[in-house]
């Protein structure tokens, strides 16, 4: 018996040994796969799918469950054909959705499709409660509004009470000095006698001539620099970065997604506005990018508000008859005495977007990053060189210029892009 | 060439009054109240120490404020759904149509800012007159009716809907008349609505009245020929042309289509030819047209049917007829132009401005002596411009008073105004059951209505026109109603419960049955194009047999009764204003009369020696009476105009026309008879003297050049023995230069303008309001001489005696004849002088020249000290005394949220205190200039035009690139006629003007 039981013990462990090790393996390459799944997922499907709700296509959570494996892999290699040879299941589907047709996928293998059907049935399996969290977390970080000038000005406060007190400090010393000078012996006596009150003091300050305009001089030379400052920076609003009604992050779109500039801003390689991009072309991928995941399967709030500038019901798809546009706030506000064309940036001279506009791709949200000043652009004519190359509109004056100057660089300064009439008319 | 012939702007010149003189050392009318302020009291005056704080305090605070201004807050709204085809900032052109001419809006973000020709143009060739690039001002007018309006009260359309088809059933079946009452309908798919309208309503009728008439012609061919119709006139094939009274390069018919044929014959390109057309004008008012001819001869009213007579004789007829009494001149002028008629034989022309139907039989006679048929008039192919019938309207208005009629419909009509007995039409209209009016804002007669169902825009609307046999244009909406207004012929449509009551689908569907169809064109090309031209059928020459006795015997008798007058009237159309239906357009009424060079008025025009006579001078307000009407207006005196007649323009006197249109001048439409079926322009009236001056707002004295040389002229004669007389050789002026040379590698934009080819029309100038969103700023400030426009076009009377021009200061003075003088019009803007005296004096450089040529104007670097105006020799400055675009004292112009629509947001909007002027469109050549970079090809000649060359209708202005030797406007700048204005101060302009050519053959 023992013996048995010992076998049969030994065999258990080395058949647990064995399973677990199996199933370790198992697990493993059960990951491996769903990892595959879940880029192919991305990559392949969600521009017409989700897991937890119907986009174009139906929700896929359970689709395992749904249907066979063998189906699947017939539907997802080519629909049409299953639909064409009158498969019911497969003519039902087709009908239910608006007979709108799937996107064939004759590139995927078998594997390439079971690790996909391993993601949705992992990602399936996870409690809804999980994918949340993430959210919320991010925005409310309320942008301190108080004005550069404000700043500097409080500090220039400071620092002239701090002068104000030190010159005080001084002239009182002097003064003591003066005073023993001139009192001599009764220096000790006098040292006995209360200290003049700080009123006395100010009194015979006030009577100093002389340190009084002193004084006056340094404060006026003092404020005259601050106003010239803040004269000088009048209207300029560099960094201004007001609050926008979405939240809508370059960093993410332009950054992390990789979404070219003219995308969404293409008036700025044709007309003179680059132009804030119509609702339209958000829904063009909005329209089934939600962001779900990381707002426990609702949709994201700030996506919502298109939808509903829209009036667009995204349960029904259907957009309603009360559509309000979105009221941005103006973050670049070029005078109207100033032309400025992008068009001639960005498509002739081919100017990068950053140039003016800084790092844009890393902006959650965005701030006016050029002074937008005449002396800021002046500079740039001054030392940019034009963009004639393959331009067959420069020809004759580049060739003329080039006589002139022999050598020197032909910038938009040369070709009389510093004339008033060339912006301002 | 030095000439010394003397020009004047206007008799207070040619006198040299002593307001003139000194008016003239002064920049600006009024002098600042500099001496106010340094005489004694200015200087004595003590500011109490509290006031200085106060003032103090405030300038600290104030500065303080504006320092710490707060990042401004400005909202930008996208598009929810972008339509496909707007990009914002640049703009779209659709092809539309405006009185019968193709057209191409120009639309920004939505909405028409401007109106340019189509260069299909079957008519207009691409050129625009001022009311059509006016037009889109009207759009906008925030005096038009913003919702229908049923018994006094704003309605919903429904309530209109069910009141009027409630009434047209109970007026079916009571069976009375129904009138639709409209000027001309040439709108094929508005006749077919009318069609339909009539179908399910029998009784109704369609009755056309134009406010200023051309029955007089159509009767007359129906007479002469059998066929009711206005020709179609080829001015382009006439080599002689003689004009009684037709102001055809101004108002009469076609002016657009007549002034590009007419200069065709005329300007540098005929000129090349060595040949150049005869024109003569017989008139008694100073037309536009009389302007420009070789030669004018006065001629009163009374004398014109007679004149007709003879000149018929002249050419060898045999009619009973009558001496041309006491105007000998005209007498032998007469015998002339007969002479050199029959020389054109074949490519001759006469035309009448006369609406008697006696007066048109006669000139039928006489065209088809000469052999005009077939080629300088065309009736196989007629006109469709105007079709209204005088004596239909007057039996319409004998309905009423029967109480005949039921229901009328006015329709772009205004007869409470425009009617030559309002009291007698207003009082049938009330006895009217139904009264509807169409018309866009409660005019005259809608206000006697009790429906108004204001229709669209017409750049809101569907329609289309078919102004000349063959040519079919289409009208195509560019912008969503601006107001709560509906197409007037959607209107009919629901009322007679037709089957498409969609006028989109209406028109669409006409088209497609009969243009497209015949054409095999599709709906798309058209609404690309605009228009469809079937052909011509060949112009047949057609013969006059009619004995003309009868007529001679009526025209005889018609003069006589008019001669007993103490005085003649003679009522015309101005080439602002037109008829009145635009008089609530402040562009219009602002672009000064070419001839009077008066704005925002009408008034008495009256020759200078008769005024004498009658001890009048200028501006004293005079009564004109007839049998049955009577006014109180300013005398102007006019030179030219003939002794013991005046001249008074319709269209003024508005009394329900909106803000800016009501109440400026006096209605002159009463003044109109009914004479033998026809209206006629023509009254015997008297005039006193009434106490009081009113002054007229005028710009002719304005801007003087201090009698310099700067009009050169010469005759067709010496121009064929020399084609440099009257420029002066190329001038010869030696040139010096302070500063160094500047390269101009680029382009150097110049101009040259033609002086043989302008008429003086303006249409430049209200193209150029509209581009370049110039300030109108207002009777008043007229009268202080701060008129805004960049291009004003001046006009140089001179004189002429027995066939040589006066050139002597002192013979002027002995001269008896004031009424024959010639002129010369002369379009004056920045001449973007290479040695700009503007330039030199600006004290903070905010006016520099570029290296392309042109002078550029800096308005945020500009102080307004005004320094360039004072050194500008072409005067061609002008100054902001107010904000005129956001000033409640300047209420009839942009003071809206609407008609800020109309401004151009390429172009600045100049503030208070700053100098503006031409700055030949840069907007435009910059933009003309990043098409090219984009396209990466070079810039062509043509890639650019400024708006005043797009819409001339003469193409008298050529803009261009004068580095480019092949450019048209470096061909046109060589020319031998090339002179430049007041090229001997060495400002060395960038525009050329080419001598004024006269083909004063004999007279």
């Amino acid at each position: 018996m023992r013996s048995i039981s010992l076998f049969s013990r030994s065999v258990v462990r080395t058949l647990i040994l064995f399973l677990s090790l199996n199933l370790i393996g198992l697990s493993v390459t059960f990951a491996q796969s769903a990892a595959e799944g879940a880029a192919l997922f991305k990559q392949k499907c969600t521009s017409c799918h989700a897991l937890n709700q119907k986009v174009v296509g139906p929700a896929l959570k359970g689709v395992h469950e749904r249907r066979e494996e063998a189906w699947l892999l017939k539907w997802i290699k080519n629909s049409q054909a299953m639909i064409a040879a009158g498969d019911p299941e497969a003519v039902k589907i087709y009908n239910e959705y608006n007979q709108s047709a799937m996107t064939a996928f004759p590139e995927l293998s078998d594997d390439n499709i079971k690790s996909i059907l391993a993601y949705i049935k992992e990602e399936g399996d996870k409690p809804a409660a999980a994918a949340a969290g993430a959210g919320a977390a991010g925005g409310e970080a309320k942008t301190e509004e108080v004005s550069n000038l404000m700043i500097s000005g409080i500090i220039l406060l400071i620092i002239i009470s701090f002068l104000v007190i030190l010159v005080l400090n001084r002239v009182i010393t002097t003064l003591d000095k003066l005073f023993k000078k001139k009192q001599g012996i009764e220096e000790e006596e006098e040292a006995k006698v209360a200290k003049p009150s700080f009123n006395e003091q100010v009194k015979a300050f006030t009577k100093n001539k002389k340190k009084v305009f002193f004084v006056v001089l340094i404060l006026l030379g003092v404020l005259s620099v601050v106003a010239w400052m803040g004269m000088w920076n009048t209207g300029v609003h560099q960094g201004y970065q007001p609050v926008q009604p979405i939240k809508f992050s370059h960093q993410l779109h332009a950054g992390t997604n990789q979404i070219s500039c003219q995308y969404c801003h293409g008036g700025a390689f044709k007309s003179k506005n680059a132009s804030i991009p119509s609702l339209n072309v958000c829904m063009n991928c909005h329209n089934y990018v939600q962001a779900r995941e990381k707002y426990n399967g609702e949709i994201s709030p700030e996506i919502a508000k298109i939808y509903q500038a829209l009036d667009y019901n995204p349960d029904t798809k259907v957009y309603g008859e009360n559509p309000k546009p979105v009221e941005w706030i103006r973050i670049h506000n070029l005078p109207d005495l100033a032309y400025f064309n992008h068009a001639q940036h960005v498509q002739v001279a081919g100017i990068q977007c950053q140039k003016c506009h800084g790092p844009i791709q890393n902006m959650e949200e965005v701030y006016q990053y050029a002074p937008l000043t005449m002396k800021w652009c002046i500079n740039c004519h001054k030392e940019t060189e034009v963009n004639h190359k393959g331009n067959a509109y420069y020809d004759k004056l580049i060739a003329a210029h080039e006589q002139l100057k022999k050598g020197g660089k032909v910038t938009a300064a040369v070709l009389g892009g510093l004339e008033c009439g060339k912006c301002h008319y | 060439m030095e000439s010394n012939k003397k020009y004047w702007k206007g008799l207070e010149e040619l006198k040299q009054t002593p307001e003139f003189v000194e008016n003239s050392k002064n920049e600006f009318a009024e002098a600042l109240p500099i001496e106010d302020v340094l005489n004694e009291a200015g200087l004595n005056t003590v500011t109490p120490r509290r006031d200085f704080l106060k003032a103090l305090g405030f300038g600290v605070g104030a500065v303080t404020l504006a320092a710490c201004q707060p990042a401004p807050v400005h909202k930008a709204i996208p598009y929810l759904i972008k339509p496909e085809e707007i990009v914002p900032g640049i703009p779209n052109y659709y092809a539309s149509t405006f009185n019968g001419h193709s057209i191409l809006v120009k639309t920004r973000e939505g909405r028409p800012i401007k109106v340019e020709g189509n260069p299909n143009c079957l008519l207009s060739g691409g050129r625009l007159d001022a009311q059509a690039q006016a037009s889109v001002l009207d759009l906008y007018d925030s005096s038009r009716l913003q919702a229908p309006v049923l018994n006094g009260a704003e309605a919903s359309w429904a309530q209109v809907d069910s009141f009027v088809k409630g009434e047209l059933s109970k007026i079916k079946a009571g069976g009375k008349k129904i009138r639709i009452v409209s000027s001309t309908v040439n709108s094929p798919s508005t006749k077919a609505v009318i069609a339909d309208f009539t179908a399910q309503y029998p009784t109704a009728k369609l009755v056309q009245v134009d406010a200023v008439s051309y029955t007089g012609i159509i009767q007359a061919n129906q007479n002469s020929f059998g066929k009711a119709v206005l020709p179609h006139y080829r001015f382009d094939n006439a080599d002689v042309i003689v004009s009684f009274g037709a102001d055809f390069l101004g108002t009469w018919i076609s002016p657009v289509e007549f002034t590009r044929q007419y200069t065709k014959n005329r300007a540098a390109e005929a000129l090349e030819r060595k040949k150049m057309s005869r024109h003569i004008q017989f008139e008694s008012g100073m037309s536009l047209t009389g302007t420009n001819a070789d030669a004018r001869i006065s001629l009163k009213p009374s004398e014109e049917g007679i004149a007709l007579l003879n000149l018929y004789n002249a050419l060898g007829a045999n009619v009973p007829s009558k001496k041309l009494g006491n105007n000998a001149k005209a007498d032998k002028a007469i015998q002339l132009a007969a002479k050199e008629l029959l020389n054109a034989k074949g490519k001759a022309l006469v035309v009448c401005g006369s609406n008697d139907v006696s007066t048109q039989i006669l000139v039928n006679a006489i065209n088809s002596l000469l052999g005009s048929y077939g080629s300088t008039i065309d009736l196989t192919n007629p006109s469709n411009q105007f079709a209204g019938n005088d004596a239909e309207f007057v039996e319409f208005i004998n309905e009423m008073k029967r109480g005949e009629v039921d229901a009328v419909f006015f329709l772009n009509s205004n007869p409470a105004y425009s009617a030559v007995n309002t009291k007698e039409f207003t009082d049938a209209l009330a006895k009217v059951k139904l009264r509807v009016s169409f018309a866009d804002r409660q005019d005259e007669t809608a206000a006697l209505c009790q429906v108004n169902a204001p229709a669209n825009h017409y750049l809101e609307s569907w329609g289309d026109s078919n102004p000349v046999s063959g040519y079919y244009t289409l009208v195509q909406p560019t912008i969503n109603p601006v107001y709560n207004t509906r197409m007037a012929e959607e209107s009919l449509l629901t009322w007679s419960d037709a089957a498409v009551k969609e006028y989109y689908q209406y028109v669409r569907s006409n088209w497609e049955k009969t243009v497209l169809a015949q054409s095999g064109k599709t709906w798309k090309d058209v609404l690309q194009t605009g228009s469809v031209y079937m052909g011509a059928a060949p112009a047949a020459a057609v013969s006059f047999n009619r004995d003309l006795n009868a007529v001679a015997a009526t025209i005889i008798s018609e003069s006589d009764a008019l001669a007993k007058a103490s005085v003649e009237l003679q009522v015309y159309q101005n080439v602002a204003i037109g008829d009145g239906r635009t008089a609530n357009n402040p562009w219009l009424q602002e672009l000064p009369d070419p001839v009077s060079k008066v704005t925002w008025d009408n008034y008495v025009a009256i020759a200078p020696k008769y005024a004498e006579k009658l001890g009048l001078n200028e501006f004293d307000l005079v009564e004109v009476k007839s049998a049955n009407y009577s006014v109180t207006l300013p005398v102007l005196v006019q030179p030219g105009q003939a002794a013991g007649t005046i001249s008074i323009a319709v269209g003024y006197g508005r009394s329900k026309a909106g803000k800016a249109g009501n109440e400026v001048g006096k209605n002159a439409y009463p003044f109109l008879t009914f004479v033998n079926g026809t209206f006629q322009t023509t009254a015997a009236v008297s005039i006193s003297k009434v106490g009081g001056t009113y002054e007229l707002a005028q710009t002719q004295t304005h801007h003087s050049i201090e009698g310099r040389n700067i009009i050169r002229e010469t005759t067709l004669k010496e121009y064929l023995k020399d084609p440099h007389a009257g420029s002066g050789h190329g001038a010869g002026h030696k040139t010096y230069d302070l500063w160094n040379a500047y390269e101009k590698p680029g382009q150097n934009w110049v101009m040259a303008i033609d002086l043989n080819a302008c008429t003086g029309c303006g249409a430049c100038i209200v193209a150029c309001n509209a581009e370049n969103n110039v300030p109108v700023v207002g009777r008043d400030e007229v009268r202080r001489r701060r008129e805004m426009h960049w291009i004003r076009i001046d006009r140089y009377y001179s004189f002429n005696e027995a066939g040589k021009s006066v050139t002597e200061e002192k013979e002027i003075a002995h001269l008896e004849d004031m009424d024959n003088v010639s002129v010369v019009h002369q379009p004056m803007l920045c001449q973007h002088c290479e040695h700009a005296p503007c330039e030199t004096v600006c004290p903070v450089l905010a006016t520099v020249h570029s290296s392309d040529g042109l002078n550029h104007m800096a308005y945020n670097r500009c102080v307004g000290t005004r320094y360039c105006a004072n050194n500008c020799p072409y005067k061609v400055r002008r100054f902001n005394w107010f904000n005129y675009w956001n000033d409640s004292r300047f209420d009839n112009y942009l003071n809206n949220e609407f008609t800020q629509l109309v401004l151009n947001p390429d172009v600045t909007t100049r503030s208070r205190g700053v100098m503006e002027k031409c700055s030949m469109c840069i907007q435009r050549i910059q933009a003309g200039k990043l098409q090219a970079k984009i396209e990466k090809r070079p810039l062509k000649d043509g890639d650019i035009k400024t708006a005043c060359q797009q819409t001339c209708p003469a193409n008298a202005i050529i803009f261009g690139d004068g580095n480019d030797p092949n450019s048209e406007v470096s061909k046109a700048l060589k020319s031998e006629r090339t002179y430049y204005v007041l090229e001997e101060l060495n400002v060395q302009p960038g525009v050329g003007y080419q001598v004024k050519v006269r083909n004063t053959a004999e007279v």
